[in-house]
């Protein structure tokens, strides 16, 4: 186990050094190629040389090897990584150190995610149990039509139409009813507000969840499906042991370990899937920053932002493989 | 059907908030909006949205529409602009003098002082000026003090690969002259008349010592002379700020405190109707549902922005853009108010003026004969010009925004419709760097957002380079009689006068006819039942926070 463990985290750390050399590749290339965030920060003037010098050197951006296309500037990513290695971020374009900005927007992005995981699952193992359980029946066609409803809305369709039609009626409605700033009209809240992070996040991350939460349902029946048929339920069965038990040690562990793989691979999806809930409700999030980092060309952000994300994805995946591991004794000899 | 449910139920949801916003007020007397008789509450606090492209509210280095609008009421300049006319008028200063344009007495009134008990007085100007001069600060509003006397000594000497080849020598203005606590001597490096005009915008506000000591937490804490005092700003969440109560000038609002909102985007539209936010603006698929709300009608303001879009040519390129003729068929043939009917009713205004009429003193609607859409006029005109290369396109470049794309392909086919000239359109992202390089080789977008309340800004620095020989970097236009008026401007003995005169310059320019005025950007906003008197500056776009009537929600 310990050196499974330990080859998975050398294997992570490799991933997350070349994600960060990809990365600072494509945002060195892009400002070589689309111009200079510095152009950018004079507008409609034409600055002279001296001005727009002053101000590359204030972005950190004063290195000749930015203005010559091609040039893969590996002087300032090694100087950028020996910062990383004492706990320096950096700042952003105007100052701002980086790790302050990822200590705002961090916690509301984690608090969206924890809703969203309890969404899936949920919504995943209940209904796709009771899928299973239910197989051909009613129940279990009601279930897949739902799932097939669900992909067919994607996020941000779900979003704009909460938004504008939805939230503002609910809001006035449980104004009216519960009082404004009770909790109700909070959670209708059109947009996320700082004072009541919990309640104005938790429409958005059950949105979010149930877009995502498709795929799981589906997942989590197919393979409660397959482990109903398997020998070892019919041997527990036969010995006489009775359906809960048979369900919940037999059915349920068995079938948990693609499930729990999936998690892995949706987790990054909830990423993506965030940039657009934490733009659309307003939510001083990782993927709301990230976003204004790309559009800015912001290369300091958007790499201590990614290395963070990818730090942390890198992270859930050697849980997930762990767990796996200890759901599955034979993935760890393999 | 499923819109129209949409937009009753939007209709019956800003009933129910209003309902509620009414039920739950505290001394409401009803009279929002009508005739301005509202008057304020203490106790209201006024709700807006703020753009999170606000990365400081230093302002030296403030130069983007949301900062500056926060510290209006966070700074008092030395004059403020009158909000119909805009015309200045004093008001940390008492008297702003001059016998020759160039050297300028400024009096500043007695007693005043910053919110942490620093006095306002001449040092408080000057250290906040050279700071900004100072070229290796980087300030976003370093240019505006380039006619001050010493500016290019603090500016330092690069190569083209940008190391830095000499450093400053001075580090501080040699134009400035503390007289004594209340006066300010600035020489400039030449006659400018409408110098006076420009100290009040945000870049040549005063700092306190204690701001200029800590200058990074100043930018996020500013210590200010105005009304309101920042209380707290989560960077990207929201910002609120308090009257503060120790304010002696006359204009200051009465309610109690602004709260703004930061957002990613524009995208606020549900929140004001939800009631929590007292001013927006709805996106381009609501407009049409508020425009037919007779409720939200009530409560819409327009007026006239200072952005003007125009189409510029590569002069310094050969090309049928070079005779004058050619120029005028292009502008002939542009329908401005057809396309503006077509895309964006309520948003733009045709331009025909080189400065934008009613938002700054001698701007005046008409000057651009040529402007008005007239194909057969057009078709003359190409016809004089020698008519368009066979087998060419046009290549019209601009930067990526979506909407400027729209508008410019409507131009294009506009052009293309009425003259038969295939066009195509280059929107590339590195627009600055090639605009600079004169890497163009076809008309291009252009756009001017002016700094000061004066013709002149609209003028002098888009059109005057004082290079006889290349013309402007933008667009290669040099002239010798446009010059000539400017300067004429500049040395006029009082700003009427030198108005009058940069409008002689405007002339110039409606003869010589080196861009195509297209559009001027509207204003527009919807407010909610708890604020009244509501005056948008042309400048920012945003309401005068210091006119505004607020009662509780």
């Amino acid at each position: 186990m310990g050196r499974y463990i330990l080859r998975r985290s050398l294997l992570g750390v490799a991933t997350l050094l070349l994600v960060m050399f990809v990365l600072h590749l494509l945002t060195t290339f892009a400002i070589q190629l689309n111009g200079n965030p510095a152009l950018a920060f004079f507008g409609d003037k034409v600055p002279t040389e001296s001005q727009l010098a002053a101000v590359e050197t204030r972005f950190g951006l004063d290195d000749p090897c930015y203005d010559q296309t091609g040039n893969p500037c590996l002087g300032p990513f090694v100087e950028r990584l020996g910062q990383y290695a004492q706990g320096d971020f950096g700042t952003n374009l105007r100052g701002r150190e980086v790790t302050d900005i990822v200590a705002t927007a961090a916690p509301n992005t984690l608090k969206l995610f924890l809703v969203v995981t309890i969404v899936w699952f949920v919504l995943g193992m209940g209904l796709g149990t009771a899928a299973a359980r239910r197989r051909d029946r009613s129940a279990d066609h009601g279930i897949r039509l739902t799932s097939v409803l669900i992909d067919a809305f994607p996020i941000f369709v779900l979003l704009l139409v909460y938004r504008y039609v939805f939230a503002v009626p609910l809001n006035g409605w449980a104004e009216d009813t519960f009082g404004a700033g009770s909790l109700p009209a909070l959670w209708f809240r059109p947009s996320f507000d700082d004072d009541h992070p919990w309640a104005t996040l938790l429409v958005p991350g059950i949105l979010l969840g149930l877009a995502g939460s498709a795929a799981f349902i589906r997942l989590v029946r197919a393979s409660q499906l397959e482990s109903y048929a398997g020998d070892h339920v019919r041997t527990a069965r036969s010995r006489g042991l009775n359906e809960r038990h048979v369900v919940t040690h037999h059915v349920i562990r068995n079938s948990a370990v693609p499930v729990v793989t999936a998690v892995g691979l949706t987790f990054t999806e909830a990423l993506a899937g965030a940039v657009v809930t934490e733009g659309m409700m307003n939510i001083y999030g990782m993927g709301g920053v990230l976003w204004e980092a790309v559009r800015a060309a912001d290369v300091a952000l958007i790499l201590g932002i990614v290395t963070i994300l990818a730090a942390v994805t890198v992270v859930v995946m050697l849980v997930v493989d762990i767990a796996y591991a200890a759901l599955d004794p034979r993935i760890r000899y393999a | 059907m499923g819109r129209k449910a949409a937009v009753a139920a939007t209709a019956t949801a800003v009933a129910l908030v209003l309902a509620s916003c009414s039920g739950g007020g505290g001394d409401d007397d009803g009279t929002d909006g009508g005739g301005g008789g509202g008057g304020s509450d203490p106790d209201a606090t006024l709700h807006l949205a703020l753009s999170q492209d606000v990365e400081t509210l230093l302002p030296m280095d403030s130069n983007v529409g949301d900062n500056i609008s926060v510290l209006d009421v966070v700074y008092d300049g030395l004059v403020r602009y009158d909000p119909k006319t805009t015309e200045p008028y004093n008001y940390v200063a008492e008297s702003v003098e001059t016998e020759d344009n160039t050297v300028w007495t400024i009096k500043i009134k007695p007693d005043l002082t910053f919110q942490n008990g620093e006095p306002v007085d001449a040092d408080a100007f000057a250290r906040a000026w050279n700071y900004a001069a100072y070229g290796p600060n980087a300030m976003a509003n370093n240019y505006f003090f380039e006619r001050i006397a010493g500016y290019d000594e603090m500016q330092g000497e690069t190569d083209d690969e940008g190391n830095v080849t000499k450093e400053p020598e001075a580090e501080t203005l040699s134009g400035l002259k503390v007289v004594d606590p209340q006066t300010l001597e600035v020489t400039l490096t030449g006659p400018f008349a409408g110098f006076a005009t420009m100290l009040g915008y945000t870049g040549f506000f005063p700092i306190a010592q204690a701001c200029l000591d800590d200058i990074e937490a100043c930018a996020v804490q500013p210590i200010g002379n105005g009304p309101f005092q920042v209380e707290k700003w989560d960077q990207g969440v929201n910002l609120t700020a308090q009257r503060w109560e120790d304010y002696t000038l006359e204009e200051t609002p009465e309610y109690g405190a602004i709260e703004w909102t930061e957002y990613t985007g524009e995208d606020n539209w549900p929140d004001f109707q939800a009631g929590n936010l007292d001013f927006a603006v709805p996106p381009p698929a609501e407009q049409q549902a508020a425009a037919n709300d007779p409720d939200l009608q009530e409560r819409y303001v327009e007026g006239p922005g200072a952005a003007l879009t125009y189409l510029a040519f590569p002069l310094y390129k050969d090309g049928p853009w070079t005779d004058v003729e050619f120029r005028k068929a292009i502008s002939l043939a542009v329908d401005r108010q057809g396309i503006i009917d077509a895309l964006l009713p309520g948003q733009r205004v045709p331009a025909d003026s080189w400065v934008v009429p009613d938002v700054v003193p001698g701007g005046t609607g008409g000057t651009c004969e040529w402007c008005t859409f007239d194909p057969e006029a057009a078709k003359a005109a190409l016809e004089k010009a020698g008519g368009w290369p066979e087998g060419e396109k046009l290549t019209i470049h601009l930067g990526q925004d979506a909407t400027e794309q729209e508008l410019f392909k409507a131009v294009g086919d506009s052009i293309q419709e009425t003259l038969g000239i295939p066009y195509e359109l280059d929107a590339t992202p590195d627009y600055f760097a090639r605009r600079a390089a004169r890497d163009f080789s076809g008309p291009f977008r252009a756009n001017w957002f002016p700094d000061y309340p004066l013709n002149e800004n609209y003028l002098a620095p888009v059109y005057a380079s004082g290079d006889e020989k290349n013309g402007n970097v933008e667009f290669g236009y040099y002239s010798a009689d446009f010059e000539a008026a400017v300067k004429a401007g500049d040395e006029a003995a009082t700003l009427d006068e030198a108005v009058t005169q940069y409008q002689e310059a405007e002339k110039i320019l409606a003869t010589d006819f080196p861009t195509i005025p297209l559009f001027v950007a509207q204003n527009t906003d919807y407010y909610s039942e708890n604020v009244s008197n509501v005056v948008l500056d042309p400048f920012s776009g945003e309401p005068k926070l210091r006119l505004l009537e607020v009662t509780n929600g």
